[in-house]
């Protein structure tokens, strides 16, 4: 009984404390949650699904903490801005949850330095003389900054094994010395420059020795080849100084000494070159040095207006998502919504944090306010505008946001030395100069504006160009959990299936032996044939309804199921054409020359679609290439070809070309068969659409009037073979080692006129006159 | 059905956030409010200067507004006919608390107590200015000063 009397009471006592505003950043983050609980449903699109709790643990912690906090801050900084620490603790909330859906091991690790930064939050607000202290000691601060940055260089580790060593580790816990440097410098320029009023005769020797130990720390993070450190650092430099001496030519050094700095690291240094080239032209190279922003840049557009739900993306894609990429995976997953509200609190905490350097009582203090403010404002830009592609990319954190350790713990220091600043009562510090305080305020506000901009260019306005890229791996995992289209003969016999339950879909090819034409869908090798060109009716992209592909991309963020689609093909046919071919190579096409159905369309050799590998990509005898449509062969070639020899059939025949595809031969033998005109070429019949059945497709291309009635009587009367049924004629050449069949049907021919074509890579005569007949003779 | 169940949950995840944000937008609308009103509601302390204008005349004019201009402009709030005045001579401001009296870059300057104002000086009850040749005398109501020395 006594132990529910003292909860009741703790209960009571922190709720009045606890702000509507956090009220809602606590129901935003529970409904994060449940939906991150929930979406494993989406994915198997049923209830029955492995739910996901784990993160709970994250969500409970951070509302104990947040209480807490506010609580402790309602007793000792009573005074202070109330906005900022409420913006920290929810995008703190929104990283924490964010990591946990991403990495549930790294949300453990963060949740426990959340605890750590918020208690340091808490014991930071009972020490009233900080502020002073820190002044007094800014340069055995900022010295053991740099001797424990120094230290990386001998001791450094990276956490993942790889990379650059940046971390100092004890015993499992690793800390990046640079994170807490960045907030040191803001801290020893603000008491340096504060301390002396500015005689305009003697700048140079004033700041002096800030330039002096700047440069120092300046080179301590290019020898690690910590960039993104490195740039933060000469702009924090920069604006703090243009802040205390309200010269406009320290801006424009500082920029003209970054631009000196870019174009010599262009043409000199190896990683500054490789990282302006990839923000300059990442398409060239989208599977190496591009890979990382042009993955970032897809999973932005996934990510569209409303974005696809949390849970339901797959910011995994994206390498360090947790991390300098975790602005990306807010993106997919909330949306241009989501990331709009997290410009819109972004500008709200810079521009209350300009305001609490506007209103302290003291000149360091205002410096102080300011710098944490820039501090916090350019490094956030740093990443987003990074990873928009804005700028170029440099690997720093989002502070509050990111996964890391030093860079929240950092965060949440800044944020006490702020909430402390703004509870100075006294009256406001004169301010002689304001103009820098306006211009840097412009800067950052411009700064987010530009990115809420491309933000939506890239979700928006280019989002379908990059979703539809192959090298999109989303479409290989809809693959998975979206039925594709079956692929059927003209009979509606099945040629190509999909088997298997969501989730662990598959493609299985039930005809290998046509693949050259079927092609495959491969999530290592990609697309081709008919699965490539019929790629968008297969995946359910085209033929369904708009409404229905929008609700499903809303709902799933994926296609609705694929659409069936028929072939001219005749799988009988073809089957026995298949075997007559067996190991020969050549090609085989059949025509009904009057619709221009493709009935038969062999290539040889084959390959199986089911198993695709490298053996069969570098096979020398191109078993990929499909030989009926992509082979080109000589059709005049010696002395003995009829098509030479017959100038007569040459100019009947009008082909211009020295060569020709089996198929291009094949209309022409069709529009032989059919008097002189030339059928469009199907193999794609219909396709069946939900709310039509089957729609026919379009043929490829026009019918055209080859010859004239005459021409093509007079030619076939030379060329008809077995009584009259059929007509032919061969060419086979030793030399060039090619054979060459080109047959149709006659007028006694009682079903659709037909048109052949029948090309061998050797010399065999025989053969060719032995598939001719089994396909025209009965 | 989860489809559109977390549909339904994923808009109003982005509604709350868009709440958060509105919610901070009306608590500084509110504390812009707050503060533009006690602005408002600080009061000039009313300043009478007695004066002698052009035609021989004793004159007396009160003030309430934060601002005086002195000068031969017509346009001034004490308009002196004088020779020895220029156009803009002098300004009294009332800011910090403090009512200051600042010489605008005068032809002949102007004197407080018979020292020249060289930099914007705080004047009190029963001063005496002199712009040009002409004499002013300042008259301040003590009292209603202490609304104005709060710290807001």
């Amino acid at each position: 009984m006594i132990n529910k009397k003292k909860q009741n009471k703790v209960f009571s006592f922190s709720l009045p404390n606890f702000s509507l505003l956090h009220w809602l950043s606590a129901i935003f983050l529970a409904l994060y949650s449940i939906i991150l609980t929930l979406s494993p449903s989406v994915r198997a699109r049923s209830w029955n699904a492995d739910y996901i709790y784990a993160h709970w643990t994250g969500f409970f912690l951070w509302l104990f903490l947040t209480a807490i906090t506010e609580k402790y801050l309602n007793k000792n900084l009573p005074d202070r801005d109330p906005y900022i620490f409420t913006i920290a603790a929810l995008l703190s909330g929104w990283g924490l949850l964010s990591i946990w859906r991403l990495t549930p091991l790294f949300g453990i690790r963060q949740t426990i330095w959340l605890a750590v930064s918020m208690g340091a939050l808490m014991i930071g607000t009972k020490w009233d003389k900080l502020l002073p202290t820190l002044r007094r000691y800014k340069y055995i601060l900022l010295i053991s900054g740099l001797i424990l940055t120094s230290l990386t260089l001998i001791f450094g580790a990276n956490p993942l094994g790889i990379g650059p060593r940046l971390w100092l580790g004890f015993g499992g816990v690793y800390l990046q010395p640079s994170e807490p440097l960045k907030l040191l410098l803001v801290i020893y320029l603000s008491a340096y420059l504060a301390n002396k009023p500015i005689q305009d005769q003697q700048i140079f020797p004033f700041i002096l020795p800030t330039l002096f130990l700047a440069s120092i720390a300046l080179l301590l993070l290019l020898v690690q080849r910590d960039l993104g450190a490195a740039s933060i650092f000469i702009m924090l430099y920069a604006s703090i100084l243009y802040l205390a001496i309200a010269r406009k030519r320290v801006l424009f050094i500082n920029a003209s000494i970054l631009l000196a700095v870019a174009l010599f690291g262009y043409f000199f240094i190896d990683i500054i070159h490789t990282r302006l080239s990839i923000w300059i032209s990442p398409w060239g190279d989208p599977s190496g040095r591009g890979y990382q922003i042009i993955q970032s840049l897809m999973a932005i557009a996934n990510g569209g207006l409303w974005g696809r739900g949390i849970g339901i993306g797959s910011p995994a894609f994206v390498p360090v998502a947790h991390s300098d990429f975790i602005f990306t995976s807010l993106a997919e997953e909330t949306g241009l919504a989501g990331t709009l509200g997290l410009f819109a609190l972004l500008g709200i905490f810079l521009s209350r944090g300009l305001r609490i350097a506007l209103r302290a009582p003291s000149r360091y203090l205002r410096l102080l306010a300011a710098g944490l403010t820039m501090y916090l404002g350019i490094q956030s830009l740093l990443i987003i505008g990074g990873n928009l592609r804005l700028l170029p990319l440099t690997g720093v954190t989002l502070p509050f946001i990111s996964y890391g350790g030093s860079s929240l713990l950092t965060s949440f220091i800044a944020l006490l030395l702020l909430l402390k600043i703004s509870n100075e009562n006294e009256e406001a510090a004169p301010l002689p100069k304001p103009q820098p305080y306006h211009l840097l305020s412009a800067l950052l506000m411009l700064g987010l504006v530009l990115s809420a901009i491309i933000n939506g260019w890239w979700a928006i306005l280019r989002g379908p160009d990059l979703l539809t890229r192959s090298d999109n791996p989303r479409r290989t995992l809809a693959d998975l959990y979206v039925p594709r289209g079956n692929i059927l003969d003209r009979n509606n016999k099945p040629i190509v299936i999909t088997k298997g339950t969501s989730g662990e879909l598959s493609r299985e090819y039930l005809y290998p032996n046509l693949s050259p034409v079927t092609g495959y869908t491969n999530s290592i090798y990609g697309q081709a044939g008919i699965e490539f060109a019929l790629d968008e009716y297969l995946r359910g992209l085209a033929g369904n309804p708009t409404s229905t592909i929008w609700w499903n991309q809303l709902l799933y963020g994926q296609p609705p199921s694929g659409l069936d689609l028929r072939l001219s093909i005749d799988i009988d046919l073809q089957e026995d054409v298949d075997q007559r071919l067996s190991k020969h190579k050549g090609a085989v096409v059949l025509i009904n020359a009057q619709s221009g159905e493709i009935l038969v369309m062999s290539s040889h050799p084959t390959f199986d679609a089911n198993q695709l590998d490298e053996t069969v990509l570098n096979d020398e005898n191109s078993p990929l290439i499909n030989r009926a449509t992509q082979g080109q062969y000589p059709i005049s070639i010696t002395e003995t070809s009829l098509f030479f020899k017959t100038s007569e059939i040459r100019t009947i025949i009008r082909i211009p070309v020295e060569d020709g595809s089996p198929i291009e031969m094949a209309i022409a033998a069709s529009a032989l068969s059919n008097a002189g005109l030339a059928p469009a070429p199907r193999l794609a019949l219909a396709v069946n659409t939900p709310q039509s059945e089957w729609v026919i497709l379009p043929a490829l291309g026009e019918e055209t009037q080859l010859f004239t009635q005459s021409e093509t009587d007079s030619f076939l009367k030379n060329f008809t073979t077995d009584n009259g049924a059929y007509w032919h004629f061969l060419v086979a050449d030793e030399k060039e080692n090619i054979t060459w069949l080109l047959a149709g049907t006659t007028k006694n021919w009682q079903g659709a006129p037909l048109g052949l074509v029948i090309l061998l890579e050797e010399n065999n005569a025989g053969l060719a006159e032995e598939i001719a007949k089994s396909l025209l003779s009965n | 059905m989860s489809g559109p169940f977390l549909l339904t949950l994923r808009f109003g995840m982005t509604l709350s956030l868009y709440l958060f944000i509105g919610w901070a937008f009306l608590f500084l609308w509110r504390s812009f409010k707050t503060e533009s009103e006690l602005l408002a509601s600080r009061k000039t302390p009313p300043l009478s200067l007695i004066y002698i204008d052009h035609k021989e005349k004793k004159k007396i004019k009160h003030f309430t507004v934060p601002e005086i201009n002195i000068g031969r402009d017509p346009h001034s709030d004490i308009y002196l006919e004088n020779d020895t005045v220029s156009a803009h001579h002098a300004q009294l401001i009332y800011h910090h608390g403090q009512w200051w009296l600042e010489d605008l870059n005068s032809t002949n300057g102007t004197t407080l107590n018979n020292e020249d104002v060289k930099t914007p000086t705080i004047v009190i009850s029963n001063d005496e200015i002199y712009c040009g040749k002409v004499p002013l005398k300042i008259h301040l109501t003590i009292g209603d000063l202490s609304p104005n020395t709060q710290k807001v």
